[in-house]
C-alpha cells in the first residue's frame, strides 16, 4: 500500500490514552522514528531521533546482508542534530519493515552470540590464569 | 551459531589475550568492523555510571572558587555497584530525588591550625542516604587500597568514591591552608558519557586491525623510500600474516580480526564494561523495535483514530500495562525517558505478521528474551 499523503508523522500518545485517566506521570516524548516524505512499501526512509553512527552503521551492515534488500544506507544529515536517516530499497513486494524488523533482531542476536563467547573465552582464562582473578 | 563444513563454529570468536584489574586486552574475530566498532563506541559514550551532579556549598574559604571545585567533585570517580537497579533521576517517581536515584555525598574539611596544607582526598568523602542516615558497609574496609576490582561484588557500596592508589587517598580534591574550610554537599546521579564525560567507565579503548595493512586502509606517509621502514610495527603483527611479496592486492577482502585494549577508571570492573556495552547496545534495538511496533505493515501509523478500525478499543494506560504487555522490559523502562510512551499501547496487540520473520512477537517471545530484558 503506497503512501497517498505526504509526511506521515507517527503521532505522539494519543488523546484517547490520555482520556483514558493516565496519571500526571504519562511523559509526551517526541517520537524517536519517523517515516520520511515519499516512502512506500517496498522503499523507504525512516528518521532516527537521537541515534548516530553506534545504531546506524550497524544496523546497515546487517540489513544489506539480506539479499531481498537492493539498496541500504544511513546518513547523518548534520553533525548539530542528533538525526539520522536510513533509507531501505527491496527487491520484489518485499516489506520494508519488515526488513528492517529482521535486521534489528538479528544485530541483537548477534549481540548476544558476541556476549556468550566472551563470557566462555573470559571463564577460560579465569580458570587458566587463576592468579590474576582477583584484585588482591 | 554458524557452523561451517567441517562443522566448527564460524561465528564471532573471542580470545583473550592479557587482563589485569583494569584493562582486559582480547581479539575479536570473525564479526563485522561495524559491530566490532558499534561495540566501541558504546562502551566509551553510553554506559550508565554514577557521579556527582549537583553540588550544594555549605561553606568554601579555599582558594579553589565554588564552580571548579564543583567541576571536580564531578570528575570523581565513584563505585557503580549496582547502578543497573538505580532510576535516572528525571524517571522515578520521588519528588526531587531520593535513594534509588540518587547517591548523597557528604565532604567537611578544615585546617584550623595547621602549618602544612590540609589536602582534602576523595576519602573524605562520606556517602549518606537522603534522610541523613550514614551508609556502612561492613564488609568493605575504607581504609583498605587496591589496584582495582576484578569482581561486581569487591567495588564499594553503590556511590561511594572508588580509591585505588596505594596510600588508599583517593583523588586529591582541594587543599587547604590555615583558617580555610570546606563543607559542601554532593548529589551523585546516573547518567551516561554522551552528556558529560565524567560519566564515562572508560579511561581508553585501543583498537586496531589490520596490523599489515593488507587490505589498504590506510596509506602511509614516508619521506625515504620505504613506509615500513619508517614506522614502528605494531605489537598485533604476530597475531597475523604479513602479505607474501609480490602478492597481488586483494580488493575484497574485509576486516575481520580486531585487537581490542579495553581499560576501565576503575568504577566498574571491566568485564562489566564490555556486558554492559552490548546489552546497551541491545536496548537501543529493543527500543527501535518497540517504535517500529506502533506501524502496521503498510507503514500507517497505529496510534489514535488511524488505527482504531483494526485495534478496537485501547485499554486504560496504567502502570501494570507497561510491564504485562511487553515481558520484563521495564527493566529498561527506567534507562530512557522515551519510555512514557507505553502507556499509551500498553494494551494492543501487535498486528503485524511474521513470516519468516525472526522476531516472532513482543511480550517474551523475542530471540534476545533471555538477555534479561
Amino acid at each position: 500500500m503506497a503512501q497517498t499523503d505526504g509526511d506521515r508523522e507517527m503521532a505522539d500518545a494519543t488523546a484517547g490514552a490520555d482520556a483514558n485517566g493516565a496519571d500526571g506521570e504519562f511523559v509526551r516524548e517526541k517520537q524517536q522514528l519517523r517515516l520520511l516524505p515519499g516512502s512506500t512499501d517496498t522503499a523507504a526512509s525512516f528518521a532516527f531521533e537521537k541515534e548516530d553512527h553506534t545504531l546506524g552503521n550497524a544496523l546497515r551492515y546487517m540489513i544489506m546482508k539480506n539479499p531481498d534488500v537492493e539498496f541500504c544506507g544511513y546518513s547523518i544529515p548534520h553533525p548539530s542534530e542528533t538525526v539520522m536517516n536510513l533509507r531501505i530499497q527491496t527487491w520484489d513486494n518485499v516489506s520494508v519493515f519488515d526488513v528492517l524488523r529482521r535486521g534489528l533482531s538479528d544485530l541483537a542476536d548477534l549481540c548476544d552470540v558476541v556476549e556468550d563467547k566472551f563470557t566462555v573465552a573470559r571463564d577460560e582464562f579465569n580458570t587458566a590464569h587463576p592468579d590474576r582473578v582477583a584484585s588482591k | 551459531m554458524d557452523y561451517g563444513v567441517d562443522g566448527e563454529d564460524t561465528g564471532p570468536r573471542v580470545t583473550i589475550r592479557r587482563t589485569n584489574e583494569t584493562t582486559i586486552d582480547f581479539m575479536l574475530s570473525s564479526t563485522s568492523l561495524s559491530l566490532a566498532n558499534s561495540l566501541r563506541r558504546t562502551m566509551l559514550a553510553e554506559i550508565p555510571t554514577i557521579a556527582i551532579d549537583l553540588v550544594e556549598i555549605e561553606g568554601n574559604t579555599s582558594v579553589l572558587p565554588d564552580e571548579f571545585l564543583a567541576h571536580r567533585l564531578g570528575l570523581i570517580p565513584l563505585s557503580t555497584r549496582n547502578v543497573e537497579d538505580m532510576l535516572y533521576t528525571r524517571d522515578c517517581t520521588c519528588e526531587e530525588f531520593c535513594d534509588n536515584c540518587a547517591v548523597i555525598l557528604r565532604l567537611h574539611a578544615a585546617n584550623r591550625n595547621s602549618d602544612e596544607n590540609v589536602k582534602v582526598f576523595a576519602k573524605d568523602l562520606f556517602a549518606e542516604t537522603v534522610t541523613g542516615q550514614p551508609i556502612q558497609d561492613s564488609r568493605y574496609q575504607r581504609n583498605g587500597a587496591t589496584n582495582g576490582f576484578g569482581e561486581a561484588d569487591e567495588l564499594p557500596p553503590r556511590g561511594q568514591p572508588v580509591i585505588m592508589d596505594p596510600k588508599g587517598n583517593g583523588s586529591l580534591i582541594c587543599q587547604l591552608r590555615r583558617g580555610q574550610e570546606l563543607r559542601v554537599r554532593c548529589i551523585a546521579k546516573k547518567g551516561i558519557a554522551k552528556e558529560h564525560a565524567k560519566w564515562a567507565p572508560t579511561a581508553a579503548i585501543g583498537f586496531e586491525y589490520d596490523p599489515h595493512n593488507k587490505l589498504r586502509h590506510t596509506t602511509l606517509w614516508y619521506e625515504g623510500d620505504n613506509a615500513k621502514e619508517e614506522w614502528p610495527e605494531s605489537k598485533n603483527i604476530n597475531w597475523e600474516e604479513p602479505a607474501p611479496d609480490g602478492e597481488a592486492f586483494r580488493y575484497d577482502s574485509e576486516p575481520t580480526q580486531f585487537y581490542v585494549n579495553l581499560e576501565g577508571t576503575g568504577v566498574m570492573p571491566p568485564d562489566q564494561i564490555l556486558h554492559a556495552g552490548i546489552k546497551t547496545l541491545q536496548q537501543k534495538l529493543a527500543t527501535v523495535i518497540q517504535q517500529l511496533s506502533t506501524t502496521t505493515d503498510s507503514g500507517h501509523e497505529l496510534n489514535g483514530a488511524a488505527g482504531d478500525a483494526g485495534m478496537g478499543g485501547m485499554s486504560p494506560p496504567d502502570a501494570a500495562a507497561n510491564g504485562t504487555a511487553y515481558g520484563n522490559q521495564t527493566t529498561y523502562g527506567n534507562q530512557t525517558p522515551g519510555y512514557g510512551q507505553q502507556t499509551a499501547y500498553g494494551g494492543q496487540t501487535p498486528a503485524y505478521p511474521a513470516p519468516g520473520s525472526v522476531y516472532g512477537g513482543m511480550g517474551g517471545a523475542t530471540p534476545y528474551g533471555r538477555s534479561g530484558y
